[in-house]
């Protein structure tokens, strides 16, 4: 992961708004184990390269919660609190495989200020390989505190 | 042989539980940095609880896979079978309650909610199970949702 993103307060969020994009990389088979374990998974299609190409795939494929964390990474690392985290909407679009280049980006949808101060951003959010291709796009809102 | 799983919609299915281990999440820190959520050096045992460490909300999309993967059998709730067939995520959608505690065991309840078929490059039905996910020891929601499982036909 790049530097840490800076983590703007409510009053900085407009709609339509880019998020600074990051990237990730590059992937690396070894993590598969650890994920695998943690999701007691010990399908082959993560582990064993030549039962993924028998399968007509070029490598072993990247757990899709493993791709779901960088991108939740991601959005939480530009919130004051992670667990300002309210709602996430993701749809997985493509695989990923090892060596992969991740680039995690996102754009303001709406911003709704809360009475107590601060608000709810809204905003897009992706996740795409080297070759531009979508592996998940979906939605995160978030509370943000007012700076003011 | 073509399987009508439309009958499928509102079952509900089996309720399942789950522990934040310091282990998974330790593992999980080692592959996903999280500067906010260093990982533990194991001295903190049971305790961890009453001090509560927090788990990072990365983390909550495998609380939700792997608390779901426990709610169903593929081929009893399902009628697909896993080690033949090709099976994948499709979209998973949650609602945030409250964070996620190391240590905390968490109860998962689901059911099918809708069920569909969708033309792509293969024909395949969508699986959409409804999700709650509370403390077993405070009964209060944690999380919230949606997950959909892609099965090729």
């Amino acid at each position: 992961m790049t530097a840490p993103l800076n983590k703007a307060w409510f009053e900085d969020y407009a709609v339509s708004m880019a998020l600074p994009a990051i990237e990730l990389g590059p992937m690396d088979r070894f993590d598969y184990i650890p994920i695998a374990l943690i999701l007691r998974d010990t399908n082959p299609l993560h582990l064993d390269r030549v039962y993924a190409q028998e399968r007509g795939l070029p490598d072993v494929v990247q757990q899709g919660p493993l791709n779901q964390a960088y991108l939740y990474r991601y959005f939480t690392s530009l919130l004051h609190d992670p667990w300002d985290l309210v709602a996430t909407k993701m749809r997985f679009a493509a695989n990923v495989f090892p060596d992969d280049i991740l680039t995690c980006g996102g754009e303001v949808l709406a911003v709704a200020p809360m009475e107590a101060g601060g608000g709810i951003v809204t905003c897009a959010v992706w996740q795409r390989n080297q070759k531009g291709e979508t592996i998940l796009k979906g939605e995160a809102k978030a509370r943000i505190p007012s700076g003011g | 042989m073509t399987v009508n799983r439309a009958a499928l919609i509102g079952r509900p299915l089996r309720a399942a539980t789950y522990t934040v281990s310091e282990i998974d999440l330790n593992d999980f820190l080692g592959v996903v940095t999280e500067p906010d959520f260093a990982p533990a050096d194991g001295s903190e045992g049971r305790a961890e609880i009453a001090s509560g460490r927090l788990a990072p909300p990365s983390f909550a999309p495998f609380v939700a896979v792997l608390g779901l993967l426990k709610t169903f059998d593929w081929q009893e709730d399902f009628l697909f079978d896993y080690r033949t067939g090709t099976a994948m995520f499709g979209e998973q959608a949650i609602e945030f309650h409250r964070p996620l505690l190391v240590g905390e065991s968490v109860a998962i309840s689901a059911a099918i909610s809708n069920v569909y078929e969708k033309q792509g490059k293969q024909t395949f039905d969508v699986i959409e199970v409804t999700f709650d996910i509370k403390s077993r020891e405070e009964g209060d929601l944690l999380m919230s949702g949606q997950q959909s499982y892609i099965l090729f036909k």
